[in-house]
């Protein structure tokens, strides 16, 4: 491993330490809006030089505050970065913006905006369905915070700073997917724990600063030996996990885990915003159409008078293909935290496309503290042990 | 169902009974035609967004959520949610969706789509479609998604844009929802057509949107009644009076005159003061929420006690009376109204700086105009749509408002998470709450 902090070592600290990077740039006189979800259009701020701050939860951390406010049978992960912002963790931010990805977050966001006095807040709604028309009214909601954030900064957004993030975005996008192109081999340099820390890192930076840490990361890489783990080769999908305990539980198991399907991994990265003609229309096709969340309500398309049930679960999850085969998975592991609705009514369905192609798979249910990993080690063991014996 | 006590303490609304009747009329008269191979659609309650338009196309509806309730109230949802759970489907998702996939499961699995036998009021056959919407909550559309697992008929879903407080007030952004909305209706009539092989009579959904204008105007004037002390209406009877309004239960035009019969008679109790509860009306309650179907006896306790149940949560009620008369297409009044009905109250929750401008501030609002001394707050597991506010209210009416609540856990369709002793129990401590509070309030006041 290099000395000094660089490459995966600085991103670790980066990620861990995020709250503190978040008061440093406060410090150095940049403006920061906080954001829960991968659907906030991240290039609109990085074009009027604002740092795009991604909020996420604590594990370790006992959410007291947050009962005043939320039930405890509810999304565990919003539950938890609202307690850290009302216990003043997130106090470095100028403020957030909030897009509806789901009923946690947009009921969270209405109480929040009521209770947290932040300088800006920003409510942004998001259609359900992907058509051109839902795109176009989707854009003209792009348009109304541009506006919005125009005026926080006093600044006119540009066509061509918004050109240069959505390069800088797009950059990191393939990034990103260079790092998961390790994971690719059979003995990859880099473990999936490692990837998800990277990632936490580069969502608390200023984008440039990302590609920077990145473009080390990949270096350093190049330069590792293979990590020697016995197998099998394991696909994560499901909500939100924004830390790496879970995916290190299944590494000291031994197994890989070489592709995920999360939102804070893939799913952020894997397609580019279009760079010519309507730039803002571009982002609206981006964060709707292009993004996979369950959230979003996707079918077949020629689901007329009748549902064709393999050809609906080929249109949402057949993108998952592509992951499999590559990646040359053995097993899939779909967890979600409790309470989420978009993932766990998607769950059933999920297992059915992976029966389809022959790929076993693990349903985890988890309240997401930390307790949880030690509860879900058993099974995940005996996952692995079957997939390990070849047997169904 | 729960046990009622021999004697009765609310003051039930005579005019009620015809309503009851009506409606076991109609859908006596729907079941009928369904077996007779009449097409149907299950449907999500959509605030009035595409239930005109399929009570326009005289098509039968049912509603899986109602459904849900009712085999909560039969006793018999606790088998649907386990064949939901050996089906792999999360015990922590709506309990009205794990009610209907165990039902689906059943009858596809088991009785080759047939319906079972044990099913309440009928069961509910296959359907031509589904209609969903987002309206309320996510599961509305995920869970008609993952019937696709049982049945072959495709989901519609109708997409309706909720703005925050602030946004709505922007330049520009009420007339884009509406035009939006407009064009949603504009596919969703298409597809329709399609289905159906046949074409949407216009003149049939102008009258149906009338209609339905109307039965909610004069149902939202029977419940403004509900403000004078004592109050003339129970909840008892909001909840039993609001399947017309709400899932268009019966037809609009003879909803119409009876709930104009209804307004007679609440309008009467005023002019002579006449209770909705037997007793004398000690405190006045907001309930919040979907109450415990199965226990509704308990209110005859609370009623007994002199508690006045005298209005609801939000989503039940219909909104403020709209002036649409500049209007001539009805797709744009469907488009209005049911865009109304979310954000009718966002400019007053704006001036009180209130961002949960649906679902949470109304009901801040009605506490106050309707001089509540107290809240209910039911918070069901299984229902996040429903709960997520709560807490958050009941720290905002004791700050704001100084009024105090209670909290009860329960669910829509577990019968063992609602318990009416513990209620039962906490019923004089919360007494003494609201005594304490309605005192705060004279001094401040």
């Amino acid at each position: 491993m290099p000395e000094g902090n660089q490459g995966i070592t600085r991103a670790k600290i980066i990620y861990r330490d995020r709250l503190r990077r978040g008061k440093e740039l406060k410090g150095e006189g940049r403006k920061i809006l906080g954001y829960l979800c991968l659907h906030a259009p991240l290039e609109m701020m990085t074009a009027l030089q604002i740092v795009p701050f991604r909020m996420l939860g604590d594990i370790d951390e006992n959410p007291t505050q947050v009962d005043r406010f939320l039930p405890r049978a509810f999304c565990p992960f919003v539950r938890s970065v609202f307690d850290l912002s009302l216990k003043g963790k997130y106090d470095f931010l100028d403020g957030m913006i909030l897009v509806h990805s789901c009923d946690a977050m947009e009921r969270t966001g209405r109480i929040w905006e009521s209770v947290v006095d932040h300088q800006y807040f920003h409510f942004m709604d998001l259609p359900t369905k992907v058509s051109e028309r839902h795109q176009n009214f989707f854009r003209e909601s792009l348009n109304d915070f541009k506006k919005t954030l125009e005026k926080l900064t006093g600044k006119e957004l540009s066509f061509e700073e918004l050109k240069k993030a959505i390069a800088s975005h797009n950059e990191q996008r393939g990034l990103v997917k260079s790092l998961y192109e390790v994971t690719e081999k059979v003995s990859p340099k880099i473990l999936g724990s490692e990837i998800l820390q990277v990632i936490g890192a580069i969502t608390s930076i200023p984008v440039k600063d990302g590609n920077k840490l990145l473009r080390e990361v990949l270096t350093e890489i190049g330069r590792r030996k293979s990590i020697k783990l016995k197998g099998p080769r394991i696909f994560i999908w499901g909500s939100v996990l924004d830390h790496p305990a879970f995916l290190e539980m299944i590494e000291d198991l031994g197994a890989h885990v070489v592709i995920d399907d999360l939102c804070t991994g893939t799913r952020g990265y894997w397609a580019d915003v279009k760079l010519d003609g309507d730039l803002l229309g571009a982002l609206a096709y981006y964060y709707l159409v292009e993004l996979r969340c369950p959230r979003t309500f996707k079918k077949a398309p020629n689901d007329g008078r009748r549902k064709n049930y393999l050809a609906d679960l080929e249109e949402r999850f057949g993108y998952l293909r592509e992951f499999i085969k590559t990646w040359k998975v053995d097993g899939a592991i779909l967890q979600s935290v409790k309470y989420c609705d978009c993932h766990g009514f998607e769950i059933p369905q999920v297992k059915d496309f992976f029966n389809s192609l022959g790929i076993p798979s693990l349903l985890l249910e988890h309240n997401y503290m930390i307790a949880d990993k030690e509860i879900l080690k058993t099974r995940v063991e005996a996952f692995l042990e079957m997939l390990r014996g070849g047997v169904e | 169902m729960g046990k009622e006590g021999k004697k009765k303490y609310i003051n039930r609304l005579k005019s009620f009974f015809p309503l009851r009747t009506k409606i076991d009329e109609t859908y006596k008269k729907s079941l009928e035609a369904i077996q007779t191979g009449k097409p149907v659609a299950w449907a999500m309650i959509n605030a009035w967004y595409g239930d005109p338009i399929l009570r326009a196309m005289d098509l039968e509806t049912v509603y899986p959520e109602n459904f849900g309730a009712v085999c909560a109230a039969e006793g018999i949802a606790e088998s649907y949610l386990n064949r939901a759970d050996a089906d792999g489907f999360p015990s922590h998702l709506c309990g009205y969706a794990r009610n209907c996939f165990g039902y689906v499961s059943r009858m596809t699995k088991e009785l080759k789509g047939e319906i079972p036998p044990e099913a309440p009021v009928g069961g509910m056959p296959k359907p031509i479609f589904l209609l969903s919407s987002n309206i309320g909550c996510d599961a509305r559309y995920k869970w008609f998604q993952a019937l696709g697992r049982y049945l072959d008929a495709p989901v519609w879903v109708l997409d309706m844009p909720i703005p925050g407080v602030k946004e709505l007030f922007r330049e520009g952004v009420y007339e884009r929802c509406i035009q939006f909305i407009v064009e949603e209706l504009k596919e969703f009539v298409q597809f329709l057509e399609d289905i159906l092989a046949m074409k949407m009579d216009w003149d049939r959904l102008e009258k149906t949107v009338h209609d339905i204008e109307e039965m909610n105007r004069v149902w939202f004037e029977i419940n403004e009644l509900r403000k004078t002390i004592p109050c003339p209406m129970h909840s008892r009877d909001f909840w039993s009076a609001m399947p017309p309004s709400l899932f268009l239960a019966g037809r609009p035009a003879e909803t119409l005159i009876l709930y104009q019969e209804m307004l007679k008679e609440v309008k009467d109790r005023v002019d002579h003061q006449i209770s909705s509860i037997l007793t004398e009306e000690k405190f006045r309650l907001l309930f919040s929420e979907l109450p415990p179907w199965h226990s509704l006896g308990v209110f005859e306790k609370m009623a007994e006690r002199g508690w006045n149940f005298v209005i609801e949560s939000w989503g039940y009620h219909p909104p403020p009376p709209l002036d649409l008369s500049g209007i001539s297409d009805p797709l744009e009044h469907i488009a209005r109204f049911s865009f109304h009905f979310h954000t009718a109250y966002f400019k007053d929750a704006l001036e009180e700086k209130e961002y949960y401008g649906y679902m949470g501030y109304p009901l801040l609002k009605f506490a106050r105009e309707y001089k509540c001394d107290g809240a209910f707050f039911h918070l069901p597991l299984t229902c996040r749509s429903t709960s997520t506010h709560q807490l958050y209210l009941q720290e905002k009416m004791r700050q704001k408002l100084k009024i105090p609540s209670m909290i009860v856990n329960g669910d829509i369709v577990d019968l063992r998470l609602f318990n009416p002793t513990e209620v039962i129990k906490r019923m004089e401590p919360f007494e003494e709450s609201m005594e304490s509070y309605r005192k705060m309030r004279e001094k401040k006041s």
